[in-house]
């Protein structure tokens, strides 16, 4: 055979998927000193990211929100109660229309900017026991969920800038709704992950919440978690749920005497 | 969020949930009742209304008012007031502008079926006879169809209150069945609101 034909081989660097590696480590480490290690963005495990809220932010819906809680920023438009489309079928109450969609600009890596199928269905089901669909029959109520910058916890924040935008628009409602998610990591419990805890998580758990009416509208978990967390982990985030509502309510408020 | 006691309208803030007080009020407009408690339902301000005189029912009424409610609504049951787009030989599609006093901010659109338009006769009417595109109606309105509402004027006090004739003029009633033209003298078949003057559109 001549020398030209003799197979090459080849090896991949030693480095490769170091770094990936040594964040591995770290987090092993950490793990298995079950210690209260610092968090990317300094907080400690049950510190939640400062939450800024804020209604009206697009004059031509019937009633908007904006929230940005560190990376993550959403903006929530409300249109409606209007016409039901003609393809619906008849429905003597009123109807709940969500829909979640990123910009192409929301994720480290240029996206699509498409419609998040998933998110739009579980918005749906946290906001539709939470509003009274019986004081609009035959009309629909839609709810556009657009997210600037994805940077973790971003369904739970949709949420509540969604309860938030329905309840600028004046929409009745049984409760405001918040939410709030955890991360499972080993023997730790971290709330409100950004998008890299997130991404290293063995385990998620999202809390939607009525804090004054003290009833859950929706649960999510997901992943690995041990015996006994989990009643800890859903106490956890309805009492972050109430206190955000309280942030919720006050804009409420600062908005409506602002309108005087 | 304790419940004090404020029968003005620059009561406490409310908003969505908030506890209005106990089962000692009733629930008003944009509260509700939950169990033993009156709740808001929507941001504004609280407001205690008293019993009306001689009801037996002694306890006062809690509202919630002042804040931006969202836009009417089309309820089974509500006198709308509608202009006509389109006139079929068995329907007219029209537009809802106001339901009850309450002017709308969406478009809703209503369907005046034939045998919707007078109570008698209902078999005999010609559409073209009782409407024409551009005329304002008063009609009574069911939820009707997954594709529109449903309008009906089969009443003495439903039908066209106002109206232009094909010259322009405005049409002035001159029996349930005609209207004049005021330019021309022209007479035009509509079915005709009773009382269908101008200044009759906030008397309910």
């Amino acid at each position: 055979m001549s020398a030209a034909a003799t197979a090459g081989t080849y090896s991949p660097a030693s480095s490769a998927g170091e770094k990936r590696r040594e964040r591995k480590e770290e987090l092993r480490r950490h793990l298995a000193e079950d210690a209260d290690w610092p968090r990317a963005d300094g907080r400690s495990f049950h510190d939640c990211r400062p939450a800024f809220m804020q209604t009206g932010p697009t004059t031509a819906a019937s009633g908007s929100a904006y929230a940005e809680f560190g990376k993550t920023k959403v903006i929530v438009s409300v249109f409606g109660p209007r016409e039901s489309k003609k393809a619906m079928l008849y429905s003597d109450t009123g109807r709940l229309n969500c829909n979640v969609s990123y910009t192409t600009f929301a994720t480290p890596i240029r996206g699509q900017g498409t419609d998040n199928k998933e998110y739009s269905a579980m918005l749906h089901k946290a906001l539709e026991g939470a509003v009274m669909l019986h004081t609009f029959p035959k009309t629909t109520v839609d709810v556009f969920a657009l997210v600037l910058e994805s940077g973790g916890s971003d369904l739970p924040i949709i949420i509540s800038c969604a309860s938030l935008a329905l309840a600028d628009a004046g929409i009745m409602m049984y409760d405001l709704v918040t939410s709030v998610s955890v991360s499972c990591f080993g023997k730790n419990i971290i709330i409100d992950p950004t998008s890299d805890e997130e991404a290293w998580q063995d385990g998620s758990l999202m809390v939607a919440y009525m804090p004054a009416r003290k009833e859950i509208t929706q649960l999510t978990l997901t992943g690995e978690w041990s015996d006994g967390k989990i009643t800890n982990a859903v106490e956890l985030c309805m009492d972050a749920c109430s206190k955000l509502c309280d942030i919720l309510r006050e804009r409420l408020k600062d908005a409506s005497s602002l309108a005087e | 969020m304790a419940a004090t006691a404020m029968d003005h309208d620059g009561g406490e803030v409310v908003t969505p949930g908030e506890l209005l007080g106990n089962s000692s009020l009733l629930a008003g407009l944009g509260a509700y009742a939950d169990g033993r408690c009156v709740r808001a339902s929507i941001t504004g301000h609280r407001r205690l209304v008293p019993p009306p005189p001689g009801s037996t029912d002694q306890r006062s009424t809690v509202e919630v008012v002042g804040h931006k409610a969202h836009g009417a609504v089309p309820q089974p049951g509500s006198v709308v007031i509608a202009r006509v787009t389109k006139v079929m030989a068995r329907m007219a599609s029209a537009d809802i502008m106001c339901v009850d006093s309450k002017a709308v901010k969406e478009k809703f659109t209503g369907m005046i079926r034939q045998q919707d338009v007078r109570a008698t006769e209902i078999d005999k009417v010609d559409m073209f006879q009782s409407y024409r595109p551009g005329d304002i109606v008063r009609a009574l309105l069911s939820l009707g169809d997954a594709r529109a509402y449903y309008l009906s004027t089969a009443q003495n006090e439903l039908g066209v209150v106002s109206a232009q004739s094909i010259t322009g003029g405005t049409l002035v009633p001159i029996s349930w069945t005609e209207m004049q033209c005021e330019l021309t003298g022209q007479i035009e078949q509509r079915k005709v609101a009773k009382e269908a003057t101008i200044g009759i559109l906030d008397k309910r």
